[in-house]
């Protein structure tokens, strides 16, 4: 009963910030925004628009509606995934497909590195923890630092200039090379284009899950119960693997939600260093074409993600820790 | 322990070795683009690369300079541009005669043109381009290079258009920059499908007459034109032309060094000056073109009490600073630019001083002030000027006084976020202003919030730019009360330079069309509704190692385009370096060797340590 219970308190709880966020959305986009999008965009138009023109691309974007009954369609549209056409930097293609094709080539980016960077962090910060002070631990601790503190997009310059510059390694940027490649050599050249953005992604968050998960299996080998787990004569490795680890991974695994919404904002800078075409980039161009359309799309869409993965992060802790369920 | 342990190296041994297995499988697939070459057999691709983006191809609409590029390859115009100093040349038209009166104007075309799907080309074909032009009247450029006076654009047969306008005039030998459409595709168009119309549409080539065709477009990624091997003019030496889009310049530089794109056209003077002097290593060759475009600072000249007010000024109001409106105060501001300095620190000596907006490269109409016309750089003068005009600092603030208002003379200055050198601009002008007591209020913008201000009038100086025509009509007419609201930058309006504009459009010979276009330059830059603050040059940068037959080919001359010129004349000379083109590909394989033995000295260093780590940790552990 507990379970179920707080699935859906949390659900509630998602709903209402999904609302309110959006609502914000709406402010940000509809109210606040600087300059008239119908005027922006006809001057971007290399054509001059008649005063009867206009009007009717205004009621088309449904801006000649009252503000109430604007937001009404705003939150409609965007609880239905319904954001209309791209406006400028694709006119007619429907923005859900823009952001499809974009999606795809973000998430082989987005997963495969976050992954990475998850995998290698913790790892690490484990191992730092048990053996702290170690000669590992403490480079590791110094680059994880360094990785932290370094901006992604930095990090990317410096990448393009060593193993693009120096080495000739990877390429400087793009999807796939200009000419594609035929059978085999197309998804190597893939793989190619990708190495430095999921090198930078990688390395740019991994830092940050090391020195969490360190810190917090410090504070877990603290504890009373693993002196009277070792007292009792259990096995180190026992030791590590039951007591220590699970109760040290909860604060890593919030970090790993909290963090989804950096990441999302880390792509955009990266996919934007590396001319990468993601979802980074499409609402980057949104945002320099005035796409308000797509703008709102990505914008709303990247919302829900992140607080998916909060979502998800819940659950886990509750499945991780009994205690918070009960709670 | 040991299984973290081994977890770890086996991560990052995987990992290294995924490293070196990319790398080699590039070492195998490797010559980037050199599939130019034509080695591999895939079509010979010369690659651009470009920060700029594309957002339609239709020749009506088009603006943006990559827009421009697709279509001159795409399509022709009636007449060409002179390779050299890009008056009207033989094209389409091959010859063309005035008729006595100078009203009639007969034009003589090939006859063995064909569309890219094989359709013959006729007049017919310019005729409802031209007609189109001036029917929909889109608000644009094009709207003045088929003037209004015209009676009737008709084609009498498939190779004579016959021209006739109300008044004499040299409209059809500019030559008119409208790309040629197919009436057999777009002659049942309104004017309002046509304005929205893509004219590519996915899978679907678009059709025109010109060396090249654009047949794929990833918006916002990369467009392929493919060639035309049946152009009048003659085939293209290569395949196809590929533009692909960078959103990074740095990247963009580096993917040009290591030869997976051949063609940049900088906008970055530090990136520009770094390949001046390393680029040979890489077989890149630098090319300083024309200076086809200028940065202006414009001051809000609309005055809606003015009984000469545009009607666009008069509708909106204005809140500029009426003090602007007093020429001592904008002469006393062109007195204190130093526009040499901006020249050297901002643009790197890469332009020339600015003067006019009908740049140097219009080399038949530009007019230079010389003497005592001069306006230089003179704070004293400035402060002279202001002294004279009654502009006292009455409140000893160190800012002077408008004498009728008694206001401080403190101008909204907006800079434009999206220009690299706007802000730094705006600081030089901001510090020169300071010394001559006038203050200024800057603001960084995007365009989206620059548009609004200008469109409203509610700004007193901004800093912007423009890329003028080869023919300055457009650019001169932006000056005319009419563009007040459309493409003006000032709402400036005067009687007398209307009147001069619609004389040299008008003037039945080029000589006096001269005269008239240099009394207009003259009277703005004594008027001073903006200040011309430089000229900036074309930066291009090719890959001579793999490409030849672009510098034999530059126009206009002296100093002109490598690519992406108003006559694609390159475009048909560009070809395949023959011999030579091994030197580049075997120095960036030694330098993968080099790479390749450093990376495997790091993964052998890396190993060993992790190893040692391992057996002290064990020994630990015991």
């Amino acid at each position: 009963m507990g379970t179920q219970r707080y699935v859906l308190g949390k659900l509630g709880q998602l709903f209402l910030t999904l609302l309110l966020i959006l609502t914000m959305a709406f402010f940000l986009f509809r109210v606040w925004q600087p300059g008239d999008p119908v005027q922006t965009w006809a001057r971007s138009q290399g054509a001059r628009y008649t005063p009867e023109q206009l009007a009717a691309i205004r009621s088309d974007w449904g801006l000649d509606k009252s503000l109430p009954q604007q937001y009404v369609d705003f939150m409609k549209s965007s609880l239905t995934f319904n954001f209309g056409t791209s406006t400028v930097i694709n006119p007619d293609a429907s923005v859900s497909s823009l952001f499809a094709s974009g999606m795809s080539k973000s998430l082989l980016l987005i997963l495969t590195s976050t992954m990475a960077s998850i995998v290698i962090g913790v790892l690490l910060g484990i191992y730092g923890g048990w053996r702290r002070q170690s000669k590992l631990d403490n480079s590791a601790m110094g680059v994880s630092m360094l990785l932290y503190a370094i901006p992604e997009f930095v990090l990317g310059m410096i990448f393009i200039l060593i193993f693009a510059g120096v080495f000739q390694l990877f390429p400087s940027g793009l999807y796939q090379s200009p000419v594609a490649k035929p059978g085999l050599d197309h998804y190597i050249d893939i793989g190619r284009h990708m190495a430095l953005p999921w090198l930078t992604l990688t390395l740019a968050f991994m830092g940050e899950f090391y020195l969490v998960m360190r810190s917090s299996l410090l504070d877990v080998l603290g504890e009373e119960y693993i002196s009277l787990a070792r007292a009792k004569g259990v096995r180190e490795k026992y030791v590590l693997r039951r007591h220590a680890v699970p109760n040290a991974l909860l604060p890593t695994i919030t970090l790993v939600a909290l963090s989804f919404g950096f990441i999302l904002s880390g792509v955009i800078t990266v996919e934007l260093v590396f001319s990468y075409p993601g979802v980074g980039l499409l609402s980057y161009r949104a945002l320099q074409f005035r796409d308000f359309n797509v703008l709102t799309g990505t914008f709303v869409i990247a919302v829900i993600a992140v607080l998916i993965a909060n979502f998800i992060a819940d659950l886990t802790y509750g499945y991780l820790d009994p205690r918070v369920r009960r709670a | 322990m040991k299984r973290v342990h081994k977890g770890l190296i086996v991560a990052l041994v995987g990992g290294i070795a995924m490293l070196l297995a990319a790398g080699s499988a590039w070492a195998q697939s490797a010559t980037p683009s050199s599939t130019a070459t034509g080695g591999s057999g895939g079509p010979v691709t010369f690659i651009e690369g470009t920060i700029n983006d594309m957002r339609t191809v239709n020749p009506w609409k088009a603006l943006e300079t990559p827009e421009y590029e697709v279509l001159s390859l795409n399509f022709d115009l009636l007449e060409n541009f002179d390779k050299n100093n890009l008056q009207a040349a033989p094209g389409l038209a091959t010859s063309w005669e005035q008729s006595s009166d100078g009203l009639t104007w007969t034009m003589h075309m090939r006859d063995d043109v064909k569309w890219q799907d094989g359709q013959p080309l006729t007049a017919d074909d310019v005729a409802f381009t031209y007609n189109t032009t001036l029917k929909c009247s889109l608000g644009n450029s094009l709207d003045y290079l088929v003037p209004d006076f015209t009676k009737s654009i008709k084609a009498t047969d498939p190779t004579t258009l016959v021209w006739t306008t109300n008044v004499p005039t040299t409209a059809p030998i500019r030559p008119p920059w409208v790309y040629i459409a197919p009436e057999h595709i777009w002659g049942n168009s309104s004017c309002d499908d046509i304005k929205k119309a893509p004219f590519f549409e996915d899978g679907k080539p678009m059709i025109g007459s010109g060396p090249f065709q654009l047949t794929e477009w990833n918006k916002g990624e990369n467009w392929t034109m493919t060639a035309n091997p049946d152009y009048w003019a003659g085939a293209p030496h290569i395949d196809q032309f590929k533009v692909v889009k960078y959103n990074n310049s740095e990247a963009m530089v580096q993917a040009l060094k290591n030869g997976e794109i051949d063609y940049v056209n900088l906008g970055s003077v530090d990136l520009f000056n770094q390949l001046v002097n390393d680029g040979s290593n890489y077989g890149l060759t630098t090319h300083v073109g024309p200076a086809v475009s200028f940065g202006q600072m414009s001051f809000n000249m609309c005055d809606p009490q003015s009984p000469d007010a545009a009607p666009y000024c008069v509708k909106t109001g204005s809140t500029g600073n009426p003090a602007l409106r007093d020429p001592a105060v904008r002469t006393a501001i062109a007195w204190a630019i130093d526009k040499n300095t901006i020249l050297n620190n901002v643009l790197a000596g890469y332009g020339s001083m600015g003067t006019t907006i009908v740049p140097p490269f219009s080399q038949t109409y530009h007019w230079e002030p010389t003497g005592d016309q001069v306006i230089g750089f003179d704070i004293a003068r400035s402060n002279q000027i202001l002294d004279d005009a009654g502009y006292a600092d009455t409140d000893n603030d160190g800012i002077r006084n408008d004498p009728k208002t008694g206001d401080n003379l403190n101008f909204r200055f907006i800079l434009r976020s999206e220009s690299e050198i706007g802000s730094r601009l705006g600081d030089y002008i901001s510090g020169w202003l300071k010394q001559i007591g006038i203050g200024t209020t800057s603001e960084v913008v995007g365009d989206g919030k620059l548009v609004s201000a200008w469109y409203d009038n509610d700004y007193d100086m901004y800093i912007w730019g423009w890329g003028p025509d080869p023919d300055p009509d457009f650019i001169l007419s932006t000056f005319t009360s009419k563009q007040c609201g459309g493409w003006s930058d000032t709402c400036y309006s005067d009687p007398d330079y209307n009147k001069l504009y619609t004389d040299q459009q008008t003037a039945t010979n080029t000589a006096d069309r001269q005269q008239i276009i240099y009394q207009m330059q003259q009277k703005l830059y004594t008027d001073i509704p903006e200040i011309v603050l430089y000229y900036d040059k074309a930066l291009e940068v090719y890959n001579s190692s793999k490409w030849e037959g672009l510098e034999d080919n530059i126009s206009p001359t002296p100093e002109g385009f490598l690519w992406g010129q108003y006559t694609p004349y390159s475009a048909l000379t560009l070809a395949p370096r023959g011999t030579t083109s091994t030197a580049a590909s075997s120095s960036s394989s030694s330098g993968l060797l080099v790479g390749g033995i450093l990376l495997a000295i790091v993964v052998v260093i890396a190993i060993v340590l992790i190893v040692r780590r391992r057996g002290r940790n064990e020994e630990d552990l015991a």
